[in-house]
């Protein structure tokens, strides 16, 4: 018994002394809708390159950046541009930020397959998910209760919405939120009255999108690849990837996903590519 | 008048047998609804693999490794440490302030939520101390939220041990030390064991400590070294179940995770059962 | 030399006796320390301040009163308390709308002229601009003065928006409503539940179900909380949604559902013990006197073990509250203050656990959650010590 121990301590100091492979691993933390996109990049990366390692954790993007800021991950992955100050504050402690745009994403609204609504406004959105408004009927669907659902604070896609969409009105008090947007699909398929927003490669036949109209009513678009492309499909987004410094595999990877072996993973995913 | 008093009792007997195998039939039905749902996903691959296709493929190996490792560093820290806390009390310790310190501590160590260890772990191992998220800071996190449980397990095994063993080693002139050495610890291992393995099972299952101070999404490589992040079969199984684009596809992922899990504590309680019960067969 | 060895081991010993000691003031200075800096930090968000129009009434207005203001629910100074003028809300972003990159000047060094000169000839502006672009010392404009985040804020506030702009919401009451309620419902479940299977287990069961119901119970209690959550979000939540005909299934009843199932482990065992321990004395003396074996258990053991089995529930609840995973996945998350059991509720550790990640270090959400973490902490630190007095006034009737 006591051999058995001392060799358990022996295998795990000899391995905790590899401590000179701390730097190989490339860190990506942050947003769980480029999250997805990261892993399946990875999956394709390393296949050409085996000896690569690379992690990805999610969390949101403000996740990704506030590990930016705390030096705990190389890469940050966002769903949103970074704010203002969260860029003051890494200028501050000294480093520099860099960043690349990687891919673009639709953000879908969606409502349970059986809902009879299945086109609003932005100002509809706006009041939908601020509270104004509360009923289906207001909006031309059956008497039932809105039950609107947002992702966690800490999400790129929450404060996108709040901006794109509400115009930077905060969202209503107590509203449902969701850790991970799979979580907010799987609600709004089980709820009848249900409406929230994903990324556009998270929709899946469990739910319904909606075409939306950012001109008061005179247009109606859905979204799909092509009115994302021509610009049509007004709730569009950038993807990016921020860092400070990073060293060969980083480089690497990045200079992969932008290859276009990397935008055609960027499109399987269902996201849309850089060159539009 | 007796009749009621009978009818009475078998009301209430009634009454309380219903209760029990309601309870058994909970745990039934949590279990059965697991193993019906995972025992399909169960194969050489998915024990084995990396996950793949956006986590609806492939298997759950590194999280799997991940655990391993959890479980070993957090022994390896908590073990030791409690054992010798665990001596000094019962076998040095004078009945002053310090004991009764020492005892209140130990009890409000155990009733703290295992947030409040994720918090403290991430602020003293992952920011101050500077070890980053990463096994280290996640063994020892778990290390801590499961000391108070191996110190009490060692405190009751080493009271088990009856005072003759001691006094017959000191009549045979052996110090202190070494009555505690040859004597008592070897007398008191089975049950010292037994906390192992149901620590053991413990730290495989907790998600909140390993959040903020070890868990990592997608590590298809496994770590290199203690100071690398690491998947972990209960925070995998977490995302499997809440994010990733296709939840519904990975569903049966996320049951295959949960069986292993499952299969874990439901080992570790039966070694620990067998283990208490050769103990009582040898007395 | 052997003498030094053994003090150096009975030293060393001693000093692995304290370890617990050390680690639990260590964690209430950390969670202290960070938590209290709360009341440090200014109430609008770090490195931002509010600019107002000199001719302004206003001097300062609360965290409340700015939310409202900048979500468009309060469009009218009189109702702040100034003058009856349209609030013109100004977010720093617009300026990039109303001046070009070149008049904004190289590295953006006129933009606070520019913000400058935007404030002075909007007398009913109220202005949202980070400290470091902000005109200093401009005749005309007037700083909003910064209060800091007060206790009744913090502790009474009803609102818990950690992001919003420009001045975030601290409230805890949501958050400790939501906790109690979910705990208080789980143990009403469990009450009934958990102390029933003890007396069967302890009283009734012969020695063949006992070998069967306790290991069955332990396995219970082995069971990692992920499980239990990932169990509820999938069987328990569609089924409560479909009988109650809610709008939903992630509700606190849902949570309270689970936490009961989880909490019944330590309930049923630590009631059983205590029950355990009436002496055979008293029970033979009942049922010499004439009372059957029922008789006996209500009006002698129980009354007996009463203490214990009340530290039994003292300890159920303080696992309750405490838990975390199960449900962050089962209760939705909504941070209001609930109405019913059947309303969505966000609870102390689910925040902590959903929150933390984003929060930046040092930063006032980061504190914010520390505080949280310290009163989680002394709720359960009061609920072990409740259970020890408990079980302790037993000791003494002795």
């Amino acid at each position: 018994m006591k051999k058995l121990i001392l060799a358990l301590s022996i295998i795990s100091i000899a391995f905790g002394c590899n401590t000179a492979n701390k730097k190989e691993t490339v860190t990506i933390k942050g947003s769980d809708t480029v999250l997805p996109l990261t892993q399946k990049e990875m999956e394709a990366y390393q296949k050409k390159h085996p000896e690569a390692a690379i992690s990805v954790t999610g969390g949101g993007s403000g996740v990704g950046i506030a590990a930016l800021l705390s030096g705990t991950t190389d890469i940050a992955q966002s769903s949103r541009k970074i704010k203002f100050d969260e860029k003051l504050k890494l200028e501050e402690s000294g480093k520099e930020v860099h960043e690349v745009l990687i891919a673009y994403d639709a953000l879908s609204i969606v409502v349970h397959p059986d809902n009879q609504v299945s086109r609003l406004t932005r100002e509809q959105l706006e009041d939908i998910f601020t509270g104004k408004i509360t009923n289906w009927k207001e909006v031309g669907g059956e008497d039932l209760k809105i039950i609107p659902y947002a992702r966690e604070t800490s999400s790129g896609t929450y404060e996108f919405f709040k901006e794109s969409v509400l115009k930077d009105k905060n969202y209503m008090n107590g509203i449902l939120s969701m850790p991970a947007t799979g979580g907010i699909i799987q609600s709004i398929s089980q709820t009848k009255g249900a409406i929230g927003y994903v990324g556009f490669a998270y929709v899946n036949n469990k739910v319904k999108d909606i075409h939306v109209s950012y001109d008061n009513g005179k247009t109606y678009i859905e979204p799909t690849v092509e009115n994302v492309k021509n610009e049509s499909y007004p709730i569009v987004r950038p993807l990016f990837y921020y860092y400070t410094n990073l060293h060969e595999t980083g480089k690497s990877f990045i200079d992969f996903i932008l290859s276009s072996e990397g935008q055609k993973v960027v499109s399987e995913v269902g996201y849309i590519t850089l060159n539009k | 008048m007796i009749q009621t008093k009978k009818i009475k009792e078998q009301i209430a007997f009634s009454v309380f047998r219903l209760l029990g195998f309601m309870v058994l039939g909970v745990l039934l039905w949590i279990l059965g609804f697991i193993i019906y749902n995972g025992i399909g996903v169960i194969s050489w691959e998915f024990i084995f693999s990396a996950p793949t296709d956006g986590m609806t493929g492939g298997g759950i190996f590194p999280a799997i490794v991940g655990t391993f490792y959890l479980i070993i560093g957090s022994t390896l820290f908590a073990f030791p440490l409690g054992i010798m806390s665990a001596i000094y009390t019962v076998e040095y310790a004078k009945n002053n302030w310090l004991t009764k310190f020492i005892r209140i501590m130990t009890n409000n160590l155990a009733s703290i939520p295992s947030i409040v260890f994720g918090l403290f772990g991430m602020t003293l191992f992952v920011n101050t101390l500077g070890f980053g998220d990463s096994i280290l800071a996640g063994s020892l996190t778990l290390g801590l939220l499961i000391l108070p449980v191996v110190i009490r397990t060692t405190e009751e095994a080493l009271k088990a041990v009856p005072k003759t063993y001691r006094l017959g080693s000191t009549a045979l002139g052996a110090n202190k030390i070494q009555t505690i050495k040859r004597v008592v610890l070897p007398a008191a291992f089975p049950n010292i064991i037994t906390g192992l393995i149901l620590s053991i099972g413990r730290v495989s299952g907790e998600t909140a400590p390993i959040l903020f101070t070890v868990a990592a999404y997608f590590l298809p490589q496994l770590p290199h070294s203690i100071f690398d992040q690491a998947m972990a079969l209960p925070y995998h199984l977490y995302v499997l179940a809440t994010s990733g684009t296709d939840i519904e596809a990975a569903r049966p992922m996320a049951y295959g995770t949960a069986l292993v899990l499952i299969v874990i504590v439901l080992l570790m309680n039966t070694l620990a059962g067998i283990i208490k019960k050769r103990f009582e067969k040898n007395k | 030399m052997k003498k030094f060895i053994d003090k150096l081991i009975e030293g060393l010993l001693k000093l692995s006796g304290t370890v617990t000691g050390i680690t639990v003031l260590l964690i209430i200075v950390f969670l202290f320390k960070e938590g209290s800096g709360l009341f440090q930090s200014s109430t609008v968000e770090k490195g931002y301040t509010l600019l107002v129009n000199s001719e302004n009434l206003i001097d300062k207005l609360s965290p409340e009163e700015l939310k409202h203001i900048f979500d468009g629910k309060i469009e009218n100074w009189k109702q702040v308390g100034g003058r009856d003028e349209e609030i013109r809300v100004f977010r720093f972003d617009e300026i990039f709308s109303i001046y070009t990159d070149d008049e904004l000047g190289e590295d953006y060094a006129l933009i606070p002229e520019k913000l400058g000169e935007v404030i002075n000839t909007n007398p009913a502006i109220i202005a949202y601009v980070p400290q470091k672009y902000s005109p200093k010392n401009v005749q005309g404009i007037k700083e909003l003065t910064q209060e800091k985040i007060g206790l009744s804020d913090y502790f009474l506030g009803e609102e818990w928006l950690p992001t919003a702009t420009p001045a975030p919401l601290f409230g805890i009451l949501p958050l400790l409503f939501g906790t109690l309620l979910v705990s208080f419902i789980a143990i009403l479940i469990a009450i009934p539940l958990g102390v029933g299977v003890a007396i069967y287990l302890a009283e009734i069961a012969n020695e063949r179900i006992r070998k069967l119901l306790k290991p069955a119970i332990e396995l219970l209690a082995g069971i990692p909380s992920v499980v239990y959550g990932f169990f509820g979000l999938v069987v328990l939540a569609p089924i409560v949604q479909k009988t109650g005909n809610l709008d939903l299934g992630e509700t606190a009843f849902t949570g309270s559902l689970i936490l009961a199932i989880m909490a019944l482990p330590t309930i049923i065992s630590i009631a059983e013990d205590a029950l355990r321990t009436t002496p055979k004395a008293m029970r033979d003396a009942s049922l010499a006197l004439g009372a059957n074996k029922w008789q006996t258990i209500y009006k002698v053991v129980i009354p007996f073990a009463s203490s214990g089995i009340a530290a039994a529930v003292v300890l159920g609840v303080g696992r309750a509250i405490g838990e975390t995973m199960a449900v962050l996945m089962v209760t939705g998350n909504a941070a209001v203050i609930p109405h019913s059991m059947f309303e969505s509720v966000r609870t102390i550790p689910a925040t902590i656990a959903a929150e933390l990640g984003e929060a930046p270090s040092g930063g006032t959400h980061y504190q914010a959650l520390f505080l949280l973490g310290a009163v989680l902490f002394i709720i359960t630190l009061t609920i072990s010590i409740v259970a020890e007095i408990i079980s302790s006034r037993k000791m003494i009737k002795e």
